[in-house]
């Protein structure tokens, strides 16, 4: 424990370090090989928030903005914006003098198209994003207006080239978005254009000479690898065939070795968008979770701390509450809360069924069922079989179940044929687009992915959730969200487990690939390999 | 029967394998008397070197005992190679002794289902029965069966075309034997020593395709076995090689001991060989 | 000429026969692969973040997912007849391309691996069996099983670690240096660099399979009845061995090379996910996991007509080296 928190403090310095050594004049030149894993199904970013998708796209798409590392705006294809008094209208100046990849120039009509027509349409998460706009008007190619319903102060978050890439409207018009060509042949504004695609191999995207940032950027080419086996992306970083490996490509006890090679570094910057957390969906309309008693102690018997450490090595922290601790900085997270105790306390966990009447029976059982696990990667088993111990230390007896990807999304999802589920969700960068999702009972939807499976309703949680969307004064908006994270630690529908902290693993060759507060997601415009 | 096990013994390497075997064996049965405890509960100290913290080959990620689990793991894996293994052989020798027997029409019609069954691949064709039926102990079983007894078909029914024009067959028919009698009494014996190796690299085989699916994660979550505890260690190699190397070694002497004991009851067994040893 | 002619005409009746066959595959495998829960859309809205109802409605009429089975099946057939293998769900380009692409770099793997592998068993199996049970037997079939009883991931990931990182000799995984993109001989040399660790790994794993399958063969044949007659013909052990006992024990082992090619496709998933080989495997894997149906039908599909051949071939061979077996 003291020995890898004393690791992190390295790491840490060795980030900074790092930063210092970039003062350096930077190179052009060179090819920057990195890890997509799993191969992306397409390079669609508009129509799917997939996460190998997310690794290539944003290089190619840009967004109205970009964020820095501590989530201010930075303008991108927006070179400004004015938000009005009422918050009901916001005006964006576009960037003049930018180019498509095919040349044709960008103007207010591809944002007004990308906004309006596809991603409020077509985008996973689009339709919350700019659910409150309800037209965009043009006076001119180089100004949007986009005019609201009710302010959307989470809207200016979501504006970055992953969450909301501006797609050329003369290449979508007039076609279904979700069959167009383009998936496969993105072209974007961005720094690098794509170039090829060997399926199984890699994706290849070589530099966009018209770039708008001037001089930018330095690196020629850039080649996303396809590497199925997680050992082997390892020694492919530490052969120096890969330059950088980000969102778990190389496994947590991999990347604490390789830090302590030469020339290899690691991080956890860049997913601060991101705030994945880790989670437990009970299905609260099936006996035994139709019992919150019986969700509560589940919350309480899981020792968080000894997932963090044996599994994921270190990278982690205990949930403290529905949402992550990341949003403290915005005043909408509350700590302090019942139910989530670090290093879990069986004394209480059995108390609490005692006292709900949850007794065992004469073998000691006092409940049994079967514990769903996400299928994405050997840890979340690890996990289950922690938790099945654990669980059975207060009689609680488990059986694993492990299906693949489209099986246990259709059991969670659609047939809701699950009791327990393990499971990691995005936050995102505001609880309206990340969290909301989770609780609602308008996002009780039967067929579709990564919303409220526990199916849990509660009138007054929905009327502090529409509350908590709209509200502008920031004062207000922390003391509903106070009231919705109290709620939520008392009935858990869902028990996080811990904020997950994500690693990305780097050769020391590659610099200023830290500078948006995307991290992997981000253009990489600014990179820069030392030859 | 006292003739056979003069025969076996002469080959030092197959009583060797034998020797193994019965270990492997008797640590199966015993598995529940040494190590009480469940093999997946949390023993202590996670990734204890073997030696360490009293695990004597070390402890995995989450503090399970590795000997524990190779020792529960045992029964799991002979369980799976021997059952599969006796399911695919029945299969296979009644398809290709009928098949290669008859000829004609019937072989032509068994042959061809043979054939359908061999032209998915294999290894694939497991993972889609293990992903259909969920995975599961049993669905593991099924799984490898299924893909394995083609092998024995086409090796008995090339066997059975090549004997059944032998003159000790046209012998047999020239006095009048039933054809159950030809093919169970006379050929079948003839033919069985390439079908003992068969069957004994596929006990073998069986054991590492339950450890090839436990690598790509279709293993059974609650049931250890050698697979698992390959499954579960196989991304700590480099940090903490014991935790699927010993049961990587428990593999491998098994499969060892399996193919050497086929080889020396192929030896033993086969008359011809006799009189050159 | 009459021999001729009664030989092309087996090969026709075989390849007609053929035909039921593969449409039974085609049918067979489409209901096999119906029997999994879930399908390609339920994966990509999964995997998109969140998708509608709608949405996924519209995107399973686009696929034809929405007909009824029989249809759909009747569709698939007709496609199929015509040369037509459908397009694939997830990588939204015909299926037939996509095979091919992979097809190249899973011949070179699996051609590469049987001739290594037969070539080295045949060898091994022979010294084997012409010294048995002296000390070389014994230890060569020690040495067969030990590399067949490893399993191939840790073969695959030791060599890795020592040749690649260790020693550098040999690149870690892939078939191409990407950052380079190299043109002509330059390419073929890189292609062959990195085809060396994968086709090693693959080949350990068949060598004891013919090693053991010769040495027994070799064994089965010396006993025969014609070893003593030309024995007795007064012929050296030497012609013996090497001329009449080799020619007929290498039956089996064609017969097994030929049951092996069509296994060897399917049997490479593990290589190719260690090495990152872009084989046919990996992408059949990959097929199955998306419910990428059309995929995973053209690539069984694929596999089946090359077993068939393969089996023809093996026939034929079969009947050169064994006259007593007949073609008719």
């Amino acid at each position: 424990m003291s020995g890898l928190n004393w690791l992190r403090g390295a790491l840490m310095a060795s980030g900074l370090i790092a930063t210092a050594l970039t003062a350096n004049a930077q190179q052009s030149g060179g090819t920057f090989v990195y890890l997509v894993q799993p191969e992306p199904p397409s390079l669609a970013s508009y129509l799917s928030t997939s996460g190998p998708i997310g690794l290539v796209a944003p290089k190619i798409y840009d967004g109205l903005f970009d964020y820095d590392n501590d989530l201010n705006i930075v303008p991108a294809l927006a070179e400004s914006h004015e938000v009005s008094e009422d918050g009901k209208t916001v005006t964006f100046n576009l960037r003049q003098g930018v180019k498509w990849h095919d040349g044709e120039p960008f103007t207010s009509a591809d944002v007004q198209f990308t906004v309006m027509e596809v991603l409020k349409k077509v985008h996973p998460r689009g339709p919350n994003s700019f659910r409150e706009v309800t037209s965009i008007d043009t006076p001119d190619d180089h100004t949007a207006v986009f005019n609201l319903e009710n302010p959307a102060p989470y809207m200016l978050r979501a504006l970055s080239g992953y969450e909301s890439p501006i797609v050329p409207k003369h290449l979508l018009e007039g076609q279904d978005p979700r069959s167009a060509d383009l998936a496969n042949n993105p072209v974007g504004t961005g720094a690098y254009k794509f170039t090829e695609w060997k399926k199984g191999q890699y994706v290849r995207l070589d530099k966009n000479e018209d770039y708008w940032k001037p001089g930018l950027p330095y690196i020629d080419r850039v080649v996303g690898r396809f590497i199925p086996d997680a050992s082997t992306r390892t020694a492919a970083m530490e052969n120096g065939e890969v330059l950088y490996g980000a969102y778990g490509a190389i496994p947590n006890i991999d990347a604490v070795r390789l830090n302590e090679m030469d020339g290899i570094s690691v991080t956890t910057d860049g997913y601060s968008m991101i705030n994945p957390m880790a989670l437990i969906e009970f299905n609260t309309t099936k006996p035994p979770f139709d019992n919150p008693a019986v969700r509560q102690a589940i919350s309480l018997v899981i020792d968080r701390e000894f997932l963090i450490e044996n599994i994921w090595f270190g990278y982690g922290k205990p949930a403290t509450s529905a949402l992550s601790s990341n949003y403290a900085p915005t005043g909408l997270y509350k700590d302090g809360l019942p139910n989530f105790p670090q290093n879990g306390d069986v004394a209480a966990a059995t108390a609490v069924l005692d006292e709900a009447g949850v007794t065992p029976d004469g073998d000691g059982v006092r409940a049994s069922f079967t514990l769903d696990l996400i299928p994405y990667g050997e840890d979340w088993r690890r996990a289950g079989e922690y938790m099945k111990q654990a669980l059975g230390e207060i009689g609680i007896q488990v059986d694993l179940r492990y299906e693949d990807v489209p099986t246990w999304i259709k059991r969670i999802y659609a047939d809701y044929d699950f009791q327990m589920n393990v499971n990691y969700f995005y936050q995102l960068p505001d609880p309206v687009l990340g969290v909301h999702r989770q609780y609602g009972t308008d996002q009780i939807r039967q067929g579709t992915a990564f919303v409220n499976s526990s199916r849990y309703s509660n009138p007054e949680l929905d009327a502090l959730l529409a509350a908590g969307a709209t509200e502008p004064d920031a004062e207000k908006r922390s003391a509903i969200y106070a009231d919705i994270q109290k709620i939520l630690a008392n009935d858990l529908p869902v028990a996080n487990v811990f904020e997950m902290e994500f690693l990305t693993v780097y050769n020391d060759k590659l610099r200023d690939h830290a500078t948006s507060a995307l991290g992997a997601y981000g253009p990489f415009e600014r990179a820069w390999i030392e030859q | 029967m006292r003739n056979f096990w003069a025969l076996f013994r002469r080959n030092r390497s197959a009583v060797l394998g034998l020797c193994i075997l019965a270990i492997v064996f008797v640590v199966a049965a015993t598995a529940q008397l040494f190590f009480p405890e469940d093999p997946f509960s949390l023993a202590g100290k996670s990734m204890s070197p073997p030696g360490a913290e009293g695990f004597l080959l070390g402890s995995d990620s989450l503090g399970r005992d590795v000997a524990a689990g190779i020792a529960h793991g045992a029964k799991t894996s002979l369980l799976i190679g021997l059952l599969a293994t006796l399911v695919a052989v029945v299969i296979g020798v009644l398809m290709g002794a009928i098949a290669g027997y008859y000829g004609g029409l019937i072989d032509d019609l068994l042959m061809r289902i043979t054939e359908m069954f061999q032209t998915i691949p294999s290894f694939i064709f497991a993972i889609l029965l293990v992903a259909i039926m969920k995975p599961s102990i049993e669905s593991i079983v099924v799984a490898i069966a299924v893909v394995s007894w083609p092998a024995v078909a086409r090796l008995v029914r090339g066997e059975f075309l090549s004997l059944k024009n032998r003159e000790f067959v046209q012998a047999c028919h020239t006095v009048g034997m039933s054809d159950a009698r030809i093919i169970l009494g006379e050929i079948l014996p003839n033919c069985l020593s390439p079908v003992i190796v068969i069957g004994s690299l596929m006990v073998a085989t069986a054991i590492l395709i339950e450890s090839g699916l436990a690598f790509l994660g279709l293993g059974d979550p609650n049931i250890m076995s050698w697979g698992f505890q390959i499954g579960a260690g196989r991304t700590l190699l480099r940090s903490a090689w014991w935790v699927c190397t010993f049961p990587g070694i428990a593999i491998l002497l098994t499969v060892l001991a399996i193919n050497l004991v086929g080889e020396g009851l192929n030896d033993a067994l086969n008359p011809r060989l006799r009189e050159r040893t | 000429m009459d021999h001729f002619t009664k030989r092309l005409r087996y090969v026709l009746k075989r390849l007609l026969q053929a035909v039921p066959i593969i449409l039974a595959i085609v049918i067979v495998n489409f209901f096999l692969l119906q029997l999994a829960e879930g399908d390609a859309v339920d994966v990509l809205a999964g995997e998109a973040g969140s998708a509608t109802p709608e949405y996924m409605a519209e995107l399973r009429a686009k696929f034809g997912l929405d007909q009824p089975l029989i249809v759909q099946l009747g569709l698939y057939l007709k496609n199929v007849a015509l040369f037509d293998l459908g397009y694939s769900f997830r990588h939204e380009m015909p299926v037939l391309d996509l095979v091919l692409d992979r097809f190249f770099a899973t011949m070179l793997l699996m051609v590469s691996t049987i001739v290594l592998a037969v070539g080295f068993g045949i060898l091994l199996g022979l010294l084997a069996a012409t010294g048995l049970n002296t000390w070389r037997d014994t230890a060569i079939s020690i040495f067969a099983l030990i590399t067949y009883a490893t399993p191939l991931f840790w073969v695959g990931l030791m060599l890795i670690v020592v040749f690649s990182l260790n020693l550098g000799w040999f690149p870690t995984s892939g078939m191409e240096n990407i950052a380079m993109f190299y043109e002509g001989w330059d390419r073929v040399w890189d292609i062959a660099h990195h085809l060396v660790l994968p086709t090693i790994t693959l080949s350990l794993f068949y060598l004891a399979l013919y090693t053991r399958l010769m040495r027994a063969s070799m064994l089965e044949q010396a006993g025969q009845d014609y070893v003593t007659t030309a024995r007795a013909k007064g012929l050296t052990e030497r012609r013996i061995m090497f001329v009449h006992v080799l020619r007929n024990a290498l039956l089996p082992v064609v017969t097994m090379a030929g049951v092996q090619v069509g296994a060897l496709i399917g049997g490479s998933v593990i290589v190719e996910s260690v090495f990152a080989w872009p084989g046919l495997g990996m992408l059949a894997f990959e097929a199955l996991f998306a419910r990428d149906l059309n995929l995973l039908l053209g690539i069984f599909l694929l596999s089946a007509l090359l077993v068939v051949a393969v089996n023809l071939v093996v026939d034929i061979i079969y009947s050169t080296l064994d006259p007593r077996i007949e073609v008719e």
